[in-house]
């Protein structure tokens, strides 16, 4: 029934008779061009597919046809990147929300009904996790949404959220001006940048007695600028403003620093560490080439670092790295509840956690089961308003309070030391002066 | 006497397509969720973009790679016009004042980034165009890595590659396919047209067409700077419907989408590429939902996330192999078979006036 059919066939007919003579060679290499450009489009999309490596496991079970408060269950968004470039610490916080979700539904649920997670796969793509939040709430009716562990992402997530009312506490993205970007239905588990950032700079100064650095940053994301902003603000306090003897950049799709590395090892003076914000993809292979290039100095960066690439990539290389996260993930000396938690995150997938964002998936679920606990009831606003009012919640990766009238909360930074390829504990650190978002 | 009722009956059916369209979008704003309208947006988008692509991609053989970056300029451009001072005074702190003051409404912006973009086409096109097949393709990608670079350091104007924000939620449904109405109605008008069909001839052989006194870089000019223009407008509608893009939201990935799409569709068919944009679409959407795993006769499948983009791939390599010239070759779907079938006399009446013709 398809009625393709040729509008000008007189034209066509007449078109296929010259090819018949003359056309037919030329007519076909550029067939056997066009297959090869095609092949290569087909390859790159491959690629994109694959990129993200392995994704999650099954998610909250297909959507039943219940709204999100009435019936018997209370249906709680679960926003991640499963697949694509942030997916390496998207799926270890989906995991540790599943895990948490798991736990409340096998201790009776909250407010006598089970909560069940509504999750899709973001592909760290921002048109893709526009979608998926608008189908979280439109169809799913979620009362909250957690999720996603950058900033972009959590940008593209918010402003969907906020204007239908719908609280969103985001696992990791940790930029503290989202908040005042998205609304007041935006909140964040892990601390803000300016935090860790002022941990690091002060870290350095006070612990490592550093008094000069050289600033490396990725030019692609507002997580890396925002990074290295603090960090700059902070340590030119503290060490005076001349201590950042070089600042460069490098641009989210390199995979070779050698330009930047010869520029700092043609510095006339030697800094005495490195901050080098970088993303969690390259961040195994940038410390990688710094350290083959010689260069042994400490190198410090944020959370981004907190990925298995690191060492995976880099493996005894990542030495002396310092890094600044949420939590120290350790089976044996941790607390009782981040022994707990690992158990029986092991448990149930067969491995620890692969980074502190597996904790910051499980606090984000137990933070809002907690809220809707508070609330004592499945509106939105009513969750929004407990929420608002956290305090002292006792979460895998410390305390979380919200200060009032703020959504970022106030929490210690865990820096991390990278000895023999193993993450070992450095400091928990609380900074003296934090600069402002 | 043919010809007449034939343009009387055509124009009715444009007519009455538009108010078909019409009805199923005020079907999708009062009787569909959010959702569901925002996948209707994003298919509309990529119909623009598709069909603008084929107009040089398919139409006149300039197979460009560079026409995200004619998107990319669009929703730039069309931001920092629209976007209030206010705005821009938070997030664009570097902005000159002479850009910082300017506050547009949506038409102007968007005809604005569209024939700035159709000049920066005629410009690179210039040198560009002389070359052709797959030096073509290389030079083009070479624009949009120079619009990447050029977005990622222009600071004061896109906030480098950070994440782009602050714009107004104006793109919706009646923009987007308004949009989509006039594109296929240009395009359709120029492919029929004595520059359209110069266009053909530079696609089918050039020499030949040169022989015939056709001006081979003319009829580029004119295919990259029109659908520069469309894509433009395209980008600007996307962005100001995600309202939160940076500078890696307009590379390779999009790039090739937009290929597979025109390549499914059929090179020089532009029903075709409606059709493979909304089938597509469809597809990717509905193997994104049941990549979280779906109950099918009892049987629960587990959760394979990317698996819609592998299987999008398949079915563009399956395509390849096995239909190369895609879904619609270089024709366009036209009622007249259907109602001839259905209606002998119209058949005869064609039949009649194709002999008349000849």
């Amino acid at each position: 029934m398809v009625g393709a059919q040729n509008r000008e066939s007189r034209e066509g007919d007449h078109r296929r008779g010259l090819d018949d003579v003359t056309g037919m060679r030329k007519r076909s290499a550029a067939r056997g061009r066009l297959a090869a450009a095609a092949l290569l489009a087909a390859g790159v999309l491959l690629l994109t597919a694959c990129g993200g490596g392995g994704g999650g496991q099954a998610g909250g079970a297909g959507g039943g046809s219940e709204t999100g408060g009435g019936g018997d269950v209370i249906k709680i968004g679960a926003d991640f990147n499963l697949t694509g470039s942030v997916s390496s610490l998207d799926v270890p916080a989906f995991r540790g929300a599943q895990l948490a979700a798991e736990e409340v539904n096998a201790k009776g649920g909250v407010l006598g009904k089970k909560i069940q997670l509504i999750s899709y796969d973001g592909k760290s793509d921002p048109a893709t996790v526009a979608n998926i939040t608008t189908q979280m709430i439109e169809n799913d009716k979620v009362v909250a949404i957690t999720g996603f562990t950058d900033t972009d992402s959590a940008l593209a997530a918010g402003p969907i959220a906020q204007a239908a009312g719908i609280p969103f506490l985001t696992t990791g993205a940790t930029s503290p001006k989202l908040p005042d970007q998205v609304g007041d239905f935006m909140f964040l588990v892990p601390f803000g940048d300016n935090v860790q950032a002022a941990a690091m700079a002060e870290f350095a100064y006070k612990e490592l007695h550093a008094k000069t650095a050289y600033l490396l940053l990725n030019n692609g994301y507002e997580y890396t600028h925002l990074l290295a902003q603090y960090f700059k603000d902070r340590f030119t306090q503290l060490a005076g403003p001349n201590s950042i003897l070089l600042e460069d950049t490098y641009e989210a799709s390199d995979t070779d620093y050698s330009a930047q590395i010869a520029k700092f090892k043609a510095l006339p003076q030697k800094p005495d560490f490195l901050f080098i914000s970088a993303y969690p993809d390259e961040v195994g292979s940038v410390v990688k080439q710094f350290r083959e290039a010689g260069v042994t100095l400490p190198i410090l960066g944020g959370d981004g670092y907190d990925t298995p690439l690191l060492t995976q990539v880099a493996g005894e290389k990542a030495d002396e790295v310092y890094f600044s996260t949420h939590s120290y993930m350790d089976p044996q000396n941790g607390t009782p509840a981040i022994k707990a938690f690992m158990e029986a995150y092991k448990k149930k997938y067969g491995d620890y956690p692969e980074n502190a964002f597996a904790a910051m998936g499980y606090d984000s679920v137990n933070l809002l089961v907690d809220a809707i606990q508070r609330a004592n009831s499945t509106d939105p606003k009513a969750i929004r308003d407990a929420l608002a009012q956290t305090k002292g919640f006792q979460a895998i990766s410390g305390e979380i309070t919200y200060p009032e009238g703020k959504r970022v909360p106030q929490k210690a930074v865990t820096i991390i030391h990278v000895v023999k390829g193993k993450l070992t504990l450095a400091k928990q650190w609380v900074p003296e002066v934090v600069p402002a978002p | 006497m043919i010809e007449r009722w034939q343009a009387r009956v055509r124009a009715m059916s444009l007519l009455a397509g538009l108010a078909l369209l019409a009805l199923a979008l005020l079907g999708l704003q009062y009787g569909a969720s959010t959702y569901v309208q925002r996948v209707a947006v994003d298919i509309g988008i990529m119909i623009i973009l598709t069909v603008s692509l084929n107009l040089s991609n398919g139409y006149t053989g300039v197979f460009s790679l560079g026409h995200t970056g004619f998107m990319a300029l669009g929703a730039y451009g069309s931001a920092l016009l629209t976007m209030t001072p206010q705005v821009k005074a938070l997030n664009l702190p570097d902005l000159p004042a002479w850009l910082a003051h300017v506050h547009l409404g949506f038409l102007p912006a968007l005809v604005l980034v569209g024939l700035a973009a159709a000049a920066v086409a005629l410009a690179v096109g210039y040198p560009i165009l002389r070359l052709t097949g797959p030096y073509v393709a290389v030079a083009t990608l070479g624009f949009l890595v120079i619009v990447h670079i050029v977005i990622i350091n222009a600071q004061a104007y896109t906030r480098g590659a950070r994440t782009f924000l602050g714009l107004a939620p104006l793109t919706n449904l009646w923009w987007v396919y308004g949009a989509v109405v006039v594109t296929i109605y240009t395009a359709w008008r120029i492919v029929n047209s004595p520059i359209g069909r110069a266009m053909l001839a530079v696609r089918e052989d050039p020499v030949a067409a040169r022989g015939a006194g056709v001006d081979i870089l003319r009829a580029r000019l004119w295919s990259f700077a029109v659908s520069a223009f469309f894509t433009a407008v395209a980008g600007a509608l996307w962005a100001h419907f995600i309202l939160a893009f940076s500078a890696s939201s307009f590379w390779f990935a999009v790039t090739f989408e937009v290929i597979v799409m025109l390549i499914v569709g059929g090179l020089g068919s532009i029903s075709g590429s409606v059709a493979a944009t909304v089938a597509l679409s469809i597809l990717s959407e509905v193997l994104r939902n049941a990549e979280r795993g779906v109950t099918l006769f009892g049987y629960h499948t587990p959760a394979l996330y990317g698996l819609s983009q592998i299987v999008f791939a398949l079915v563009f390599i399956a395509f390849i192999v096995y239909r190369p010239q895609g879904l619609f070759g270089d024709r366009e779907f036209s009622l007249w078979p259907i109602l001839a079938r259905w209606y002998p006399p119209l058949r005869e009446a064609v039949m009649a006036g194709r002999q008349l013709a000849e």
